[in-house]
Protein backbone atom coordinates (compact mmCIF):
# COMPACT_ATOMS: atom_id res chain seq x y z
CA UNK A 1 0.00 0.00 0.00
CA UNK A 2 1.10 3.36 -0.48
CA UNK A 3 0.35 6.63 1.67
CA UNK A 4 0.74 10.29 0.74
CA UNK A 5 1.26 12.60 3.66
CA UNK A 6 0.84 16.40 2.11
CA UNK A 7 3.68 18.34 3.97
CA UNK A 8 2.83 21.61 5.14
CA UNK A 9 5.18 24.63 6.62
CA UNK A 10 4.77 27.04 9.44
CA UNK A 11 7.70 29.63 10.72
CA UNK A 12 9.67 28.55 8.10
CA UNK A 13 9.93 24.85 9.34
CA UNK A 14 8.05 21.74 8.94
CA UNK A 15 4.54 21.80 10.70
CA UNK A 16 4.77 19.49 13.79
CA UNK A 17 1.83 17.86 12.64
CA UNK A 18 2.92 16.74 9.42
CA UNK A 19 5.85 15.01 11.10
CA UNK A 20 3.02 13.38 14.06
CA UNK A 21 1.15 11.98 10.91
CA UNK A 22 4.52 10.82 9.80
CA UNK A 23 5.13 9.24 13.17
CA UNK A 24 1.39 7.18 13.00
CA UNK A 25 1.27 6.26 9.94
CA UNK A 26 4.96 4.44 9.85
CA UNK A 27 3.85 2.41 13.28
CA UNK A 28 0.09 1.37 11.95
CA UNK A 29 0.96 0.55 8.67
CA UNK A 30 4.19 -0.53 8.47
CA UNK A 31 4.80 -2.74 5.23
CA UNK A 32 3.97 0.14 3.04
CA UNK A 33 5.41 3.49 1.02
CA UNK A 34 5.15 6.48 2.66
CA UNK A 35 5.67 9.67 0.43
CA UNK A 36 5.29 13.20 1.12
CA UNK A 37 4.41 15.84 -1.08
CA UNK A 38 5.98 19.15 -0.74
CA UNK A 39 5.03 22.30 -2.11
CA UNK A 40 6.42 25.69 -2.15
CA UNK A 41 8.86 28.75 -3.92
CA UNK A 42 12.40 27.90 -2.74
CA UNK A 43 11.76 24.71 -1.14
CA UNK A 44 14.55 24.22 1.83
CA UNK A 45 16.94 21.03 1.67
CA UNK A 46 16.40 20.58 5.50
CA UNK A 47 13.06 20.62 5.26
CA UNK A 48 13.17 17.40 2.69
CA UNK A 49 15.70 15.84 4.95
CA UNK A 50 13.25 16.41 8.06
CA UNK A 51 10.72 14.87 6.11
CA UNK A 52 13.46 11.88 5.47
CA UNK A 53 14.26 11.34 9.02
CA UNK A 54 10.33 11.35 10.38
CA UNK A 55 9.60 8.10 8.18
CA UNK A 56 8.82 9.72 4.10
CA UNK A 57 10.63 7.24 1.85
CA UNK A 58 10.13 9.42 -1.05
CA UNK A 59 9.39 13.57 -0.76
CA UNK A 60 7.60 14.77 -4.62
CA UNK A 61 8.61 18.63 -4.26
CA UNK A 62 7.00 21.15 -6.56
CA UNK A 63 9.01 24.47 -6.31
CA UNK A 64 6.88 27.36 -8.38
CA UNK A 65 6.68 31.12 -7.57
CA UNK A 66 2.83 30.56 -7.64
CA UNK A 67 3.05 28.12 -4.70
CA UNK A 68 5.00 30.88 -2.52
CA UNK A 69 2.02 30.94 -0.32
CA UNK A 70 -0.79 28.99 0.04
CA UNK A 71 -3.81 29.57 -2.42
CA UNK A 72 -6.73 26.46 -2.91
CA UNK A 73 -6.73 26.15 -6.35
CA UNK A 74 -2.71 25.59 -7.03
CA UNK A 75 -2.79 23.23 -4.76
CA UNK A 76 -5.94 21.07 -5.91
CA UNK A 77 -3.89 21.01 -8.75
CA UNK A 78 -0.21 20.09 -7.49
CA UNK A 79 -1.56 17.55 -4.79
CA UNK A 80 -3.81 15.34 -7.89
CA UNK A 81 -0.66 15.77 -9.90
CA UNK A 82 1.34 14.17 -7.06
CA UNK A 83 -1.86 11.51 -6.47
CA UNK A 84 -1.63 10.37 -10.85
CA UNK A 85 2.43 9.77 -10.17
CA UNK A 86 2.13 7.60 -7.11
CA UNK A 87 -1.22 6.41 -7.07
CA UNK A 88 -1.70 5.99 -3.29
CA UNK A 89 -4.69 4.48 -1.35
CA UNK A 90 -4.21 6.92 1.91
CA UNK A 91 -3.88 10.59 0.90
CA UNK A 92 -3.95 12.18 4.37
CA UNK A 93 -2.98 15.87 6.11
CA UNK A 94 -2.57 17.76 9.70
CA UNK A 95 -6.33 19.62 9.76
CA UNK A 96 -4.55 23.28 10.08
CA UNK A 97 -6.98 25.89 8.22
CA UNK A 98 -4.58 24.91 4.41
CA UNK A 99 -5.22 21.31 4.73
CA UNK A 100 -8.72 21.07 5.66
CA UNK A 101 -9.21 23.12 2.30
CA UNK A 102 -7.16 21.04 0.43
CA UNK A 103 -8.30 17.83 0.83
CA UNK A 104 -12.23 17.51 0.25
CA UNK A 105 -11.44 19.68 -2.76
CA UNK A 106 -9.21 16.96 -4.20
CA UNK A 107 -11.47 14.21 -2.82
CA UNK A 108 -14.56 15.22 -4.61
CA UNK A 109 -12.71 15.59 -7.67
CA UNK A 110 -11.90 12.19 -7.44
CA UNK A 111 -15.76 11.48 -6.75
CA UNK A 112 -15.32 10.55 -3.22
CA UNK A 113 -15.35 11.84 0.14
CA UNK A 114 -13.05 12.71 2.95
CA UNK A 115 -12.90 11.85 6.86
CA UNK A 116 -12.51 14.86 8.86
CA UNK A 117 -10.67 15.94 12.05
CA UNK A 118 -9.40 11.92 13.03
CA UNK A 119 -7.78 11.37 16.04
CA UNK A 120 -6.63 8.03 15.15
CA UNK A 121 -6.09 5.55 12.31
CA UNK A 122 -6.63 1.33 12.35
CA UNK A 123 -6.01 -1.37 10.06
CA UNK A 124 -7.44 -4.46 11.08
CA UNK A 125 -6.87 -6.83 8.35
CA UNK A 126 -7.83 -5.26 5.03
CA UNK A 127 -10.19 -3.19 6.82
CA UNK A 128 -8.95 0.87 7.32
CA UNK A 129 -10.95 2.56 9.97
CA UNK A 130 -11.17 6.30 10.69
CA UNK A 131 -11.93 7.84 14.18
CA UNK A 132 -13.29 11.26 14.54
CA UNK A 133 -14.55 12.72 18.04
CA UNK A 134 -18.10 14.34 17.82
CA UNK A 135 -20.06 16.09 19.96
CA UNK A 136 -17.57 18.03 21.77
CA UNK A 137 -15.46 14.86 22.41
CA UNK A 138 -18.06 12.44 24.50
CA UNK A 139 -18.94 10.47 21.29
CA UNK A 140 -16.59 8.69 18.65
CA UNK A 141 -17.16 8.08 15.36
CA UNK A 142 -15.51 5.28 13.71
CA UNK A 143 -15.81 5.32 9.37
CA UNK A 144 -14.53 3.69 6.79
CA UNK A 145 -14.24 4.98 3.28
CA UNK A 146 -15.15 3.15 0.28
CA UNK A 147 -13.22 2.78 -2.79
CA UNK A 148 -9.57 2.47 -3.69
CA UNK A 149 -8.06 6.01 -2.61
CA UNK A 150 -9.05 7.48 1.19
CA UNK A 151 -8.84 11.12 1.78
CA UNK A 152 -8.14 11.92 5.94
CA UNK A 153 -7.40 14.92 8.13
CA UNK A 154 -6.38 15.01 11.30
CA UNK A 155 -7.16 16.99 14.36
CA UNK A 156 -4.33 19.22 14.86
CA UNK A 157 -2.16 17.85 17.98
CA UNK A 158 -3.39 14.30 17.60
CA UNK A 159 -0.25 12.23 16.93
CA UNK A 160 2.99 12.70 18.81
CA UNK A 161 6.11 13.71 16.72
CA UNK A 162 8.76 10.67 17.30
CA UNK A 163 11.52 12.10 19.27
CA UNK A 164 14.29 10.46 18.23
CA UNK A 165 13.32 9.44 14.82
CA UNK A 166 15.86 7.36 12.36
CA UNK A 167 14.87 7.37 8.77
CA UNK A 168 17.04 8.15 5.95
CA UNK A 169 17.89 10.88 3.35
CA UNK A 170 14.52 10.21 1.28
CA UNK A 171 14.35 10.12 -2.81
CA UNK A 172 13.23 13.50 -3.61
CA UNK A 173 11.05 13.65 -7.18
CA UNK A 174 10.83 17.13 -8.64
CA UNK A 175 7.12 17.11 -10.45
CA UNK A 176 6.43 19.47 -13.23
CA UNK A 177 3.52 22.12 -13.23
CA UNK A 178 2.06 24.93 -15.25
CA UNK A 179 -0.83 26.95 -14.20
CA UNK A 180 -3.51 29.07 -16.20
CA UNK A 181 -5.11 32.23 -15.37
CA UNK A 182 -8.02 30.50 -14.00
CA UNK A 183 -5.96 29.08 -11.43
CA UNK A 184 -5.01 32.07 -9.96
CA UNK A 185 -8.53 33.92 -9.55
CA UNK A 186 -8.03 34.35 -5.97
CA UNK A 187 -4.73 36.05 -5.53
CA UNK A 188 -2.59 36.20 -1.95
CA UNK A 189 -2.31 39.95 -0.33
CA UNK A 190 -0.89 39.67 2.65
CA UNK A 191 -0.50 37.54 5.69
CA UNK A 192 -0.61 39.25 9.00
CA UNK A 193 1.24 37.06 12.34
CA UNK A 194 0.03 37.88 15.45
CA UNK A 195 2.06 40.23 17.66
CA UNK A 196 3.57 37.94 19.87
CA UNK A 197 4.76 39.90 22.65
CA UNK A 198 4.56 37.87 25.22
CA UNK A 199 5.95 34.17 25.10
CA UNK A 200 3.57 31.52 26.66
CA UNK A 201 5.62 28.74 25.92
CA UNK A 202 7.80 29.01 29.17
CA UNK A 203 5.19 29.90 31.02
CA UNK A 204 4.76 27.59 34.52
CA UNK A 205 1.27 28.67 35.61
CA UNK A 206 -1.40 29.72 32.97
CA UNK A 207 -4.84 31.51 33.96
CA UNK A 208 -6.55 30.83 30.67
CA UNK A 209 -10.41 32.16 29.85
CA UNK A 210 -12.66 31.51 27.11
CA UNK A 211 -16.13 33.16 26.16
CA UNK A 212 -17.40 32.18 29.91
CA UNK A 213 -15.34 35.52 31.05
CA UNK A 214 -18.29 38.09 29.63
CA UNK A 215 -16.06 40.55 28.71
CA UNK A 216 -12.94 42.94 28.44
CA UNK A 217 -12.86 44.10 32.46
CA UNK A 218 -14.04 40.75 33.80
CA UNK A 219 -10.33 39.68 32.45
CA UNK A 220 -9.28 41.73 35.60
CA UNK A 221 -9.66 38.81 37.83
CA UNK A 222 -7.26 36.14 35.79
CA UNK A 223 -4.82 38.58 35.56
CA UNK A 224 -5.06 39.77 39.28
CA UNK A 225 -4.77 35.62 39.92
CA UNK A 226 -1.93 34.86 37.30
CA UNK A 227 0.49 37.78 38.99
CA UNK A 228 -0.04 36.10 42.66
CA UNK A 229 0.65 32.98 41.29
CA UNK A 230 3.40 34.11 39.10
CA UNK A 231 2.16 33.11 35.60
CA UNK A 232 0.87 34.33 32.97
CA UNK A 233 -2.97 34.90 31.42
CA UNK A 234 -4.33 32.92 27.77
CA UNK A 235 -7.39 33.31 26.15
CA UNK A 236 -9.57 31.26 23.37
CA UNK A 237 -9.65 32.98 19.97
CA UNK A 238 -13.17 33.88 20.71
CA UNK A 239 -11.74 36.58 23.56
CA UNK A 240 -8.91 37.75 20.98
CA UNK A 241 -11.45 37.85 18.30
CA UNK A 242 -13.85 39.65 20.45
CA UNK A 243 -11.03 41.99 21.65
CA UNK A 244 -11.08 41.45 25.27
CA UNK A 245 -7.00 40.67 25.75
CA UNK A 246 -4.16 41.06 22.92
CA UNK A 247 -4.15 38.34 20.40
CA UNK A 248 -0.78 37.57 22.05
CA UNK A 249 -2.52 35.93 24.64
CA UNK A 250 -4.12 33.41 22.31
CA UNK A 251 -3.63 30.15 22.99
CA UNK A 252 -4.54 26.81 20.25
CA UNK A 253 -4.76 25.44 17.32
CA UNK A 254 -4.20 29.54 15.93
CA UNK A 255 -2.54 30.52 18.71
CA UNK A 256 0.27 29.41 20.80
CA UNK A 257 1.27 26.42 22.11
CA UNK A 258 2.06 25.98 26.01
CA UNK A 259 3.09 23.40 28.18
CA UNK A 260 2.38 24.78 31.80
CA UNK A 261 2.66 22.83 35.19
CA UNK A 262 -0.50 24.12 36.25
CA UNK A 263 -3.52 25.53 33.43
CA UNK A 264 -6.04 26.75 34.80
CA UNK A 265 -8.88 27.15 32.46
CA UNK A 266 -11.60 29.50 33.13
CA UNK A 267 -14.86 29.64 31.51
CA UNK A 268 -13.60 27.57 28.81
CA UNK A 269 -16.04 25.07 27.09
CA UNK A 270 -13.06 22.56 25.67
CA UNK A 271 -13.10 23.17 21.88
CA UNK A 272 -10.65 21.26 20.31
CA UNK A 273 -9.25 24.10 18.47
CA UNK A 274 -7.97 25.14 22.35
CA UNK A 275 -7.43 21.84 23.35
CA UNK A 276 -4.88 20.90 20.79
CA UNK A 277 -2.81 23.84 21.92
CA UNK A 278 -2.28 22.80 25.42
CA UNK A 279 -0.02 19.89 27.17
CA UNK A 280 -0.57 21.04 30.75
CA UNK A 281 0.86 18.59 33.66
CA UNK A 282 -1.54 19.56 35.89
CA UNK A 283 -5.36 20.74 34.19
CA UNK A 284 -8.19 22.81 36.73
CA UNK A 285 -11.34 23.42 34.76
CA UNK A 286 -13.83 25.99 36.36
CA UNK A 287 -17.39 26.55 34.36
CA UNK A 288 -20.74 26.41 35.08
CA UNK A 289 -21.66 23.65 32.28
CA UNK A 290 -21.19 20.16 33.68
CA UNK A 291 -21.28 18.76 30.15
CA UNK A 292 -18.38 21.16 28.81
CA UNK A 293 -15.89 19.32 27.20
CA UNK A 294 -13.22 20.90 29.07
CA UNK A 295 -13.75 18.45 32.23
CA UNK A 296 -13.03 15.54 30.01
CA UNK A 297 -9.20 17.31 30.08
CA UNK A 298 -9.12 18.22 33.73
CA UNK A 299 -7.59 17.04 36.65
CA UNK A 300 -9.35 19.03 39.36
CA UNK A 301 -11.98 21.18 38.24
CA UNK A 302 -15.33 22.94 40.08
CA UNK A 303 -18.21 23.41 38.39
CA UNK A 304 -19.49 27.22 39.58
CA UNK A 305 -19.15 30.23 38.43
CA UNK A 306 -16.01 31.80 37.98
CA UNK A 307 -16.67 35.47 38.75
CA UNK A 308 -17.22 33.79 42.00
CA UNK A 309 -14.75 30.94 42.39
CA UNK A 310 -11.75 33.08 41.44
CA UNK A 311 -12.13 35.47 43.41
CA UNK A 312 -12.00 33.35 46.27
CA UNK A 313 -9.06 31.64 44.74
CA UNK A 314 -7.66 34.19 44.78
CA UNK A 315 -8.36 35.47 48.16
CA UNK A 316 -7.55 32.44 49.40
CA UNK A 317 -3.92 32.13 48.03
CA UNK A 318 -3.17 35.63 49.20
CA UNK A 319 -4.07 34.87 52.95
CA UNK B 1 -26.16 41.22 -6.19
CA UNK B 2 -27.83 37.34 -6.28
CA UNK B 3 -26.73 35.40 -2.62
CA UNK B 4 -27.93 31.82 -1.35
CA UNK B 5 -26.70 30.88 1.79
CA UNK B 6 -27.07 27.46 2.89
CA UNK B 7 -27.96 26.82 6.55
CA UNK B 8 -28.60 23.74 8.31
CA UNK B 9 -30.97 22.63 11.11
CA UNK B 10 -28.62 21.15 14.15
CA UNK B 11 -29.87 20.18 17.69
CA UNK B 12 -28.79 23.15 20.17
CA UNK B 13 -25.31 21.98 21.52
CA UNK B 14 -26.64 23.26 24.89
CA UNK B 15 -28.97 20.79 25.38
CA UNK B 16 -28.67 17.85 28.33
CA UNK B 17 -28.02 14.83 26.30
CA UNK B 18 -24.89 13.79 26.56
CA UNK B 19 -22.50 12.20 23.71
CA UNK B 20 -24.49 9.45 21.32
CA UNK B 21 -27.88 10.54 22.77
CA UNK B 22 -27.21 13.81 21.47
CA UNK B 23 -27.88 12.43 18.15
CA UNK B 24 -30.80 10.49 18.66
CA UNK B 25 -33.79 12.36 17.10
CA UNK B 26 -36.43 11.03 19.61
CA UNK B 27 -35.42 13.10 22.33
CA UNK B 28 -35.30 16.18 20.54
CA UNK B 29 -38.30 18.71 20.80
CA UNK B 30 -38.68 21.55 18.52
CA UNK B 31 -37.29 24.12 20.73
CA UNK B 32 -33.93 22.15 20.87
CA UNK B 33 -33.86 23.13 17.12
CA UNK B 34 -31.32 25.94 16.00
CA UNK B 35 -29.64 26.97 13.24
CA UNK B 36 -25.45 25.69 13.04
CA UNK B 37 -24.54 28.65 14.93
CA UNK B 38 -21.78 29.11 11.95
CA UNK B 39 -24.81 29.36 9.15
CA UNK B 40 -25.93 32.16 10.88
CA UNK B 41 -22.21 33.92 10.76
CA UNK B 42 -23.04 33.29 7.03
CA UNK B 43 -26.12 34.89 7.04
CA UNK B 44 -24.68 37.73 8.85
CA UNK B 45 -22.12 37.52 6.15
CA UNK B 46 -24.82 38.11 3.77
CA UNK B 47 -27.36 40.26 4.92
CA UNK B 48 -24.57 42.44 5.61
CA UNK B 49 -24.06 42.82 1.73
CA UNK B 50 -27.93 42.85 1.25
CA UNK B 51 -27.37 46.22 3.44
CA UNK B 52 -24.51 47.76 1.81
CA UNK B 53 -25.64 46.40 -2.05
CA UNK B 54 -29.03 45.84 -1.97
CA UNK B 55 -28.41 41.79 -2.87
CA UNK B 56 -30.92 39.55 -2.65
CA UNK B 57 -31.04 36.94 -0.34
CA UNK B 58 -32.02 33.45 -0.43
CA UNK B 59 -31.78 31.37 2.45
CA UNK B 60 -31.84 27.46 1.63
CA UNK B 61 -31.66 24.53 4.46
CA UNK B 62 -31.86 21.10 3.31
CA UNK B 63 -32.89 18.28 5.56
CA UNK B 64 -33.43 19.22 9.52
CA UNK B 65 -35.99 17.82 11.77
CA UNK B 66 -37.97 20.65 11.12
CA UNK B 67 -36.57 23.26 8.52
CA UNK B 68 -39.41 25.53 8.42
CA UNK B 69 -38.39 26.92 11.36
CA UNK B 70 -34.71 27.53 10.36
CA UNK B 71 -35.59 28.93 7.22
CA UNK B 72 -38.07 30.97 8.84
CA UNK B 73 -35.81 32.56 11.36
CA UNK B 74 -33.63 33.40 8.28
CA UNK B 75 -36.47 35.27 6.38
CA UNK B 76 -36.77 36.99 10.36
CA UNK B 77 -32.93 37.98 10.00
CA UNK B 78 -33.37 40.13 7.07
CA UNK B 79 -33.40 37.04 3.96
CA UNK B 80 -35.70 38.07 1.16
CA UNK B 81 -36.91 34.64 0.98
CA UNK B 82 -36.02 30.97 1.32
CA UNK B 83 -36.56 27.25 0.60
CA UNK B 84 -36.52 23.84 2.24
CA UNK B 85 -35.17 20.72 0.45
CA UNK B 86 -36.24 17.46 2.12
CA UNK B 87 -35.76 14.04 0.90
CA UNK B 88 -35.81 10.83 2.62
CA UNK B 89 -33.97 8.85 0.38
CA UNK B 90 -30.79 11.71 1.05
CA UNK B 91 -28.31 10.31 2.62
CA UNK B 92 -26.84 13.91 4.53
CA UNK B 93 -24.14 12.35 6.46
CA UNK B 94 -21.70 12.21 4.26
CA UNK B 95 -20.45 15.52 2.82
CA UNK B 96 -20.08 14.83 -1.03
CA UNK B 97 -23.12 14.41 -0.99
CA UNK B 98 -24.64 17.14 0.89
CA UNK B 99 -22.12 19.35 -1.65
CA UNK B 100 -24.01 17.36 -4.55
CA UNK B 101 -27.17 18.58 -3.61
CA UNK B 102 -25.90 21.70 -2.94
CA UNK B 103 -24.30 22.04 -6.42
CA UNK B 104 -27.92 21.18 -8.14
CA UNK B 105 -29.81 24.18 -6.23
CA UNK B 106 -27.31 26.31 -7.26
CA UNK B 107 -27.62 25.42 -10.46
CA UNK B 108 -31.50 25.35 -10.18
CA UNK B 109 -31.62 28.61 -8.93
CA UNK B 110 -29.35 30.00 -10.90
CA UNK B 111 -27.28 32.90 -12.07
CA UNK B 112 -26.03 32.81 -8.54
CA UNK B 113 -23.25 35.55 -7.87
CA UNK B 114 -22.26 34.54 -4.39
CA UNK B 115 -22.52 31.50 -1.86
CA UNK B 116 -22.04 31.93 1.57
CA UNK B 117 -21.97 29.45 4.29
CA UNK B 118 -20.82 28.53 7.49
CA UNK B 119 -17.11 26.90 7.68
CA UNK B 120 -18.38 23.77 9.17
CA UNK B 121 -21.40 22.30 11.17
CA UNK B 122 -20.91 21.99 14.92
CA UNK B 123 -21.02 19.13 16.87
CA UNK B 124 -20.58 16.87 14.41
CA UNK B 125 -17.71 18.66 13.38
CA UNK B 126 -17.78 18.28 9.40
CA UNK B 127 -16.31 20.98 7.72
CA UNK B 128 -16.01 19.77 4.15
CA UNK B 129 -18.81 20.77 2.47
CA UNK B 130 -17.66 24.07 1.15
CA UNK B 131 -14.25 23.09 -0.30
CA UNK B 132 -16.27 20.52 -2.36
CA UNK B 133 -19.14 22.68 -2.83
CA UNK B 134 -16.68 25.10 -4.83
CA UNK B 135 -14.65 22.51 -6.48
CA UNK B 136 -18.23 21.11 -7.96
CA UNK B 137 -19.49 24.16 -9.32
CA UNK B 138 -15.70 25.01 -10.14
CA UNK B 139 -15.72 28.75 -8.43
CA UNK B 140 -13.44 30.16 -6.55
CA UNK B 141 -13.59 30.74 -2.66
CA UNK B 142 -12.34 31.57 0.45
CA UNK B 143 -12.93 29.46 3.47
CA UNK B 144 -12.85 30.50 7.16
CA UNK B 145 -13.44 33.46 6.39
CA UNK B 146 -13.47 36.40 9.74
CA UNK B 147 -14.10 39.70 7.20
CA UNK B 148 -14.92 40.91 4.30
CA UNK B 149 -14.01 44.25 2.04
CA UNK B 150 -15.95 45.19 -0.54
CA UNK B 151 -13.31 46.69 -3.28
CA UNK B 152 -14.07 48.27 -6.57
CA UNK B 153 -14.57 44.75 -8.30
CA UNK B 154 -13.03 42.20 -5.97
CA UNK B 155 -13.77 41.24 -2.42
CA UNK B 156 -10.84 41.51 -0.05
CA UNK B 157 -10.80 38.61 2.79
CA UNK B 158 -9.40 37.84 6.32
CA UNK B 159 -9.61 34.75 6.94
CA UNK B 160 -8.61 32.34 9.68
CA UNK B 161 -4.70 30.94 9.87
CA UNK B 162 -2.56 29.18 12.70
CA UNK B 163 -0.40 31.89 14.06
CA UNK B 164 -2.58 35.16 12.81
CA UNK B 165 -4.59 36.07 9.35
CA UNK B 166 -4.38 35.55 5.73
CA UNK B 167 -5.93 38.40 3.68
CA UNK B 168 -6.63 37.41 -0.33
CA UNK B 169 -8.76 38.61 -3.13
CA UNK B 170 -11.76 36.82 -4.71
CA UNK B 171 -13.75 37.84 -7.70
CA UNK B 172 -17.14 38.82 -6.55
CA UNK B 173 -18.63 35.53 -7.99
CA UNK B 174 -17.36 32.65 -5.83
CA UNK B 175 -18.20 31.05 -2.43
CA UNK B 176 -17.11 32.20 1.08
CA UNK B 177 -17.28 30.10 4.39
CA UNK B 178 -17.65 31.78 7.42
CA UNK B 179 -16.08 31.60 11.00
CA UNK B 180 -17.41 33.04 13.74
CA UNK B 181 -15.39 36.37 14.29
CA UNK B 182 -16.85 40.14 15.14
CA UNK B 183 -17.66 40.79 11.98
CA UNK B 184 -20.01 37.68 11.89
CA UNK B 185 -21.65 37.95 14.73
CA UNK B 186 -25.48 37.25 13.68
CA UNK B 187 -28.33 39.88 14.06
CA UNK B 188 -31.04 39.82 15.92
CA UNK B 189 -34.54 38.93 14.64
CA UNK B 190 -36.72 42.54 14.53
CA UNK B 191 -40.24 42.21 15.40
CA UNK B 192 -40.59 43.23 11.62
CA UNK B 193 -38.92 40.41 10.50
CA UNK B 194 -40.76 38.09 12.24
CA UNK B 195 -43.88 39.03 11.30
CA UNK B 196 -43.01 38.85 7.49
CA UNK B 197 -41.78 35.49 8.24
CA UNK B 198 -44.82 34.50 9.53
CA UNK B 199 -46.67 35.44 6.08
CA UNK B 200 -43.82 34.32 3.96
CA UNK B 201 -44.33 31.14 1.80
CA UNK B 202 -42.35 29.08 1.87
CA UNK B 203 -41.08 26.19 -1.00
CA UNK B 204 -40.55 22.97 -0.30
CA UNK B 205 -38.10 21.17 -2.35
CA UNK B 206 -37.78 17.20 -3.02
CA UNK B 207 -35.90 15.62 -5.16
CA UNK B 208 -38.44 15.53 -7.67
CA UNK B 209 -37.75 19.46 -8.00
CA UNK B 210 -33.92 19.05 -7.89
CA UNK B 211 -33.92 15.46 -10.37
CA UNK B 212 -31.08 14.42 -9.06
CA UNK B 213 -29.92 10.62 -9.97
CA UNK B 214 -30.93 9.15 -6.77
CA UNK B 215 -28.73 6.49 -7.09
CA UNK B 216 -26.11 9.14 -6.55
CA UNK B 217 -27.63 11.06 -3.34
CA UNK B 218 -28.81 7.81 -1.42
CA UNK B 219 -27.18 6.41 1.01
CA UNK B 220 -25.72 3.46 -1.31
CA UNK B 221 -23.93 6.50 -2.50
CA UNK B 222 -22.04 6.96 0.26
CA UNK B 223 -18.24 7.11 0.16
CA UNK B 224 -17.93 7.75 3.96
CA UNK B 225 -19.79 5.56 6.11
CA UNK B 226 -20.01 5.16 9.65
CA UNK B 227 -18.79 1.66 10.93
CA UNK B 228 -19.42 2.29 14.81
CA UNK B 229 -20.87 5.13 17.17
CA UNK B 230 -20.12 5.07 20.62
CA UNK B 231 -19.95 7.24 24.30
CA UNK B 232 -16.17 7.72 25.04
CA UNK B 233 -15.77 6.08 28.31
CA UNK B 234 -13.43 8.52 30.52
CA UNK B 235 -10.82 6.69 32.42
CA UNK B 236 -9.73 9.89 33.61
CA UNK B 237 -9.36 10.16 36.99
CA UNK B 238 -10.67 13.70 37.82
CA UNK B 239 -11.47 15.51 40.80
CA UNK B 240 -14.32 17.99 40.26
CA UNK B 241 -16.27 19.73 42.95
CA UNK B 242 -19.98 20.36 42.35
CA UNK B 243 -23.47 21.31 44.01
CA UNK B 244 -21.76 23.19 47.64
CA UNK B 245 -21.04 26.50 48.43
CA UNK B 246 -18.35 27.99 46.34
CA UNK B 247 -16.57 28.44 49.19
CA UNK B 248 -16.25 25.34 50.71
CA UNK B 249 -15.56 24.11 47.43
CA UNK B 250 -12.54 26.29 46.64
CA UNK B 251 -11.28 24.92 49.99
CA UNK B 252 -10.95 21.46 49.64
CA UNK B 253 -9.54 22.45 45.61
CA UNK B 254 -6.75 23.87 47.59
CA UNK B 255 -6.85 20.89 50.41
CA UNK B 256 -6.67 18.46 47.68
CA UNK B 257 -4.07 20.16 45.71
CA UNK B 258 -2.16 20.52 48.77
CA UNK B 259 -2.40 16.75 49.65
CA UNK B 260 -1.10 15.81 45.93
CA UNK B 261 1.59 17.91 45.87
CA UNK B 262 0.45 20.33 43.20
CA UNK B 263 2.07 23.51 43.78
CA UNK B 264 -0.10 26.29 42.58
CA UNK B 265 2.10 29.30 42.37
CA UNK B 266 5.58 29.56 40.70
Amino acid sequence: MKILVFAQIRDDKIEENTLGILNKVNEVFKDSEISASLFGSNIKEEWIKQLGVHGAKKVYTIDVPELEYYLSRPNVKALSKVIDEIQPTIIIAAGTVYGEDLLPRVAIRRGVSCAQRITDITKEGEEILFYTPVRDDQAMKVQKITGDIKFVTTRTGAFFVNENPTGEEPEVISVDITFEEKDLLVKHVEIKKAEVTVNLKDAKVIVAGGRGVGGKDQFAILKELASILGGQIGATRACTDMNWVEETYEIGQTGQSVSPDVYIAAGISGAPQHISGIKAKTLIAINTDEGAAIFNYADYGIIGDLHIILPLLKQKISD
Amino acid sequence: MKIIVFIRQIVNPQVKLQGVDYFDTSRISEDDLIINPFDKNALEGALKLKDSESAEVTAICVGGIKPSKAVREAIAMGCNDAVEVVDDNYYLEDPMILAKIYSKIVEKIGDVDLIFTGCEEQSSSSYAVPAMLAELLDIPSVLYAEEIEKTVDRFRISHVLEGGRKIVEMPMRGLISCTDSQYFVPRYTSMRGILTSKRAQIPQWSNEDLKLDEATVCENAASLTVSSFSNIVIEKDSYILKEEEPDEMVDKLLAKLKEDNIKLGV
